[in-house]
C-alpha cells in the first residue's frame, strides 16, 4: 500500500514535469493550429545550452537559466518569424513536414556538436536530497520541479485569460483573418508566442536534465509525452494538458512497476485507451 | 455518342502511339528482370534499398497525398511485416520466399486492427497518434523474448541457399514489391477509389454530399497502404538478414519516406520515383559525411516545403506539361 502511495506521488511529480513539456506544444496546437514536431528536440537543445553555460560561468543549473531563458526566447522568435510563419495556417501537412525537417536538423547538429554520448546537469546535492512523510520518502528535486510547473501553469494561464496579451491570442486562434482587421499582427504576434513557448521549454529543460541523462537522440520521446499530455487534457485546454500530463506520469511509473522496461508503454497504452473511450481529450474545450 | 465513328480512322495510329511506350516497358522489365545475370551483388543490394524505399514512400505518398493521412509512424508497417516474414519463416522452418504472403498478410491484417484506434484521430492528432502506435510497437518487441527482444532475429532459412540464389531471389522480389506498387497506385488511381480520394483531398464536405463514402475510401487506402509498406518491409530486412526493434521500427524509416516523397513531389504518383533517385544519388556522393549529410539533408527538406512545395515533379511538370502515369483528371468536353 504504502508502495502504492509512493509510486502515485513519484508519477504526479514526473507528471507535472511532462506537463511543462506539454505546455508549449499546448501553446502552438491551440493558437497556431500547428503542431511542432521538433518540440521535444528543443527541450533537448535547452538542456545542452544550459549544460554550455554552466561550464562556461562555472555556475549552477538554475542560475544559467539567467542567460538561456533570454536565449531561447531569442531562438524561439526568430524560428517563427524566418520559417515557421510561412507554413502557419496551411493545414497540417506543410508545418509538420517542415518541422520534422527541423526535427532531424537539431538531432544531428547535436550530435555533431556534442557527441552522441548522454550528459547530466549537476545540481549538487538538492538532486539527492528527499525527506520522508509519514513513512513516504519525497525527492526534493521532483518536489521542486512540481511546484515550478504548478506555478508556470498558473502564469500562462492568468496570461492566456486574464491579459489583453491573452485576449490577442485567443483572437488570433478563432480567426486570424479578423484578428488582423482589429489590429493584431498575427505574424508577429506568432514570433512573441514562440518565443514565450522556447522560454518554458528552456525552463523544463533544466528540471529535466537535473533529473535524467540525456543524449541527441532524447528529443523525439519527450514529444511524445508532451504529446500525449496535450491531447489527454483536450486541445484549447490549459488546465486540462496539466492533468494530462499527470495522468501519463502516474501510468508510466505503475507500468515500469509491473514490469520495468514498459513504462512508457503503459504510458502509451493509457493514452490510446483514453482517446478511444473520449476522442476530444478528458476535458472538453471550454466554449465560450 | 456521335463522334465515335470519327475515332474510327485514327485507331490505327493511336494503336501505334500506344505500342511505342508499352514495347519501351516491357524491354525495361526484361533488362531489369535479368540483371542479376550480369550486375555485381553489390548493385543488386543498392536496387533491392532503391525498390523496397520506393514501394514504402509511395505508400506513404498515397495516405498523405490523396487521403489526407500523415503518418508519422509509417515504421510500424515496416516492423511488421519484417518480423512477420523472419518469426514465420524460423518457426516453421519454411522458405523464406514462400513466407512473404504471411508477411503481407499479417501486415493486411494489423492495418485492420490499428485503423479503430487510429482512424478515431484526425489531422495532427491522428499523425503523432500513429508514432505512439509504432512506439509502443517498439517497446514491445523490445520486451519479447520469442522474438529475440533486443538482440532481434535472423533469418535461419536464408542460410540453406547459396550466395548467388540468395542475392537473385531478394532482387527479384525487390523488383516485384517496387514494379507492384507502382502498379496498385497507379490502378487505384484510374479507379473509383481514386476518383473519390481525390474529391476528399480536394474538398472533403463536397465529396461527402455527393456521396463518397469517406470513412470507407480512407480505410480502403490504409489497408494497401500498409500491406504495401510491410511487405517491402519484409522484403527490405531480406536483404540485411536481421531484424532488430531498433533498426526495424526505427523513425527513420518514416524520415526517408517522408524526404523522398516530398523532394519529389507529395501528391503526384511520379513524386516517389524521382525522390527515390534523388535520395540514393544525394546518398552515394554524400553518405561519408555522416551527421552533416544528415542534417544537409533535413535542410533540403525544409527548404523544398518553403520554396516548391510540390516538389521536383512540380518542376518539372510546369516546365514540361507531361502526365507520365496519366491520372491526372481534366474536365470531359462540353
Amino acid at each position: 500500500m504504502l508502495i502504492a502511495l509512493e509510486t502515485l506521488i513519484g508519477g504526479l511529480m514526473l507528471g507535472a514535469l511532462y506537463a511543462l513539456f506539454g505546455l508549449g506544444l499546448s501553446l502552438s496546437l491551440g493558437v497556431m493550429r500547428m503542431i511542432n514536431i521538433a518540440h521535444g528536440d528543443l527541450i533537448v537543445l535547452g538542456a545542452y545550452l544550459c549544460s554550455v553555460v554552466m561550464q562556461m560561468f562555472g555556475i549552477g543549473p538554475f542560475l544559467s537559466l539567467m542567460l538561456v531563458v533570454p536565449l531561447m526566447f531569442v531562438i524561439g522568435m526568430l524560428l517563427q518569424s524566418l520559417l515557421l510563419n510561412r507554413v502557419v495556417g496551411q493545414g497540417t501537412l506543410s508545418p509538420l513536414l517542415l518541422t520534422f525537417g527541423l526535427s532531424i536538423v537539431l538531432q544531428n547538429f547535436l550530435q555533431e556538436t556534442f557527441s552522441a554520448d548522454t550528459r547530466s546537469l549537476q545540481a549538487g546535492d538538492i538532486a539527492l536530497r528527499g525527506f520522508d512523510l509519514g513513512g513516504v520518502s519525497i525527492g526534493l528535486l521532483p518536489l521542486l520541479s512540481t511546484v515550478v510547473s504548478v506555478i508556470i501553469f498558473a502564469g500562462t494561464s492568468w496570461l492566456i485569460n486574464g491579459s489583453h496579451l491573452g485576449r490577442q491570442a485567443r483572437a488570433v486562434a478563432d480567426d486570424p483573418a479578423t484578428a488582423r482587421l482589429v489590429g493584431v499582427d498575427d505574424r508577429n504576434f506568432y514570433a512573441l508566442i514562440t518565443g514565450f513557448i522556447l522560454a518554458v521549454i528552456a525552463m523544463a529543460a533544466v528540471l529535466y536534465g537535473i533529473r535524467t541523462p540525456f543524449a541527441p537522440t532524447s528529443g523525439p520521446e519527450r514529444l511524445l509525452y508532451s504529446f500525449e499530455a496535450v491531447v489527454l487534457g483536450g486541445l484549447g485546454n490549459i488546465w486540462g494538458t496539466f492533468i494530462g500530463g499527470v495522468v501519463i506520469g502516474v501510468a508510466q511509473l505503475f507500468g515500469a512497476k509491473i514490469s520495468s522496461g514498459l513504462g512508457p508503454f503503459f504510458g502509451h497504452l493509457v493514452f490510446l485507451v483514453a482517446l478511444l473511450a473520449r476522442p476530444e481529450g478528458l476535458f472538453r474545450r471550454i466554449q465560450r | 455518342m456521335s463522334d465515335t465513328p470519327t475515332i474510327m480512322p485514327a485507331a490505327p495510329n493511336v494503336l501505334r502511339t500506344a505500342m511505342l511506350p508499352l514495347t519501351m516497358a516491357l524491354i525495361g522489365c526484361a533488362v531489369l528482370v535479368a540483371l542479376p545475370w550480369y550486375a555485381s551483388f553489390a548493385t543488386q543490394r543498392l536496387l533491392v534499398e532503391g525498390f523496397t524505399v520506393f514501394a514504402i514512400a509511395m505508400a506513404w505518398n498515397l495516405l498523405a497525398g490523396y487521403g489526407g493521412l500523415v503518418v508519422v509512424g509509417h515504421q510500424m508497417f515496416v516492423g511488421v511485416g519484417a518480423y512477420a516474414l523472419f518469426a514465420s519463416s524460423n518457426w516453421l522452418g519454411l522458405n523464406p520466399w514462400l513466407c512473404l504472403p504471411v508477411a503481407a498478410l499479417v501486415s493486411a491484417l494489423f492495418s485492420l486492427i490499428s485503423s479503430v484506434p487510429m482512424f478515431r484521430l484526425s489531422g495532427a492528432h491522428f499523425a503523432v497518434g500513429t508514432w505512439v502506435l509504432a512506439e509502443m510497437l517498439h517497446i514491445l518487441t523490445l520486451n519479447t523474448s520469442w522474438l529475440g527482444a533486443g538482440a532481434g532475429m535472423p533469418l535461419e532459412a536464408l542460410g540453406d541457399f547459396d550466395r548467388w540464389t540468395r542475392n537473385a531471389g531478394v532482387y527479384w522480389a525487390a523488383l516485384a514489391v517496387g514494379l507492384g506498387a507502382l502498379a496498385i497506385a497507379t490502378t487505384v488511381l484510374h479507379g473509383p477509389l481514386g476518383l473519390a480520394l481525390m474529391s476528399v483531398r480536394d474538398n472533403e464536405a463536397a465529396a461527402l454530399a455527393s456521396g463518397v463514402s469517406v470513412r470507407r475510401a480512407k480505410l480502403s487506402l490504409w489497408l494497401i497502404s500498409g500491406t504495401m509498406t510491410g511487405l517491402a518491409g519484409a522484403v527490405s530486412y531480406m536483404n540485411t538478414l536481421q531484424v532488430t526493434p531498433d533498426a526495424t521500427f526505427s523513425l527513420n524509416w518514416t524520415a526517408i519516406a517522408i524526404f523522398t516523397a516530398v523532394l519529389g513531389g507529395i501528391g503526384t504518383l511520379e513524386g516517389p520515383l524521382v525522390g527515390t533517385v534523388l535520395y540514393f544519388l544525394l546518398r552515394e556522393v554524400f553518405a561519408d559525411y555522416g551527421a552533416w549529410y544528415l542534417i544537409g539533408l533535413g535542410m533540403l527538406a525544409i527548404a523544398t516545403m518553403v520554396v516548391a512545395p510540390g516538389g521536383a515533379w512540380s518542376l518539372i511538370a510546369r516546365r514540361w506539361p507531361i502526365d507520365l502515369l496519366g491520372v491526372r483528371r481534366s474536365m470531359p468536353p462540353l
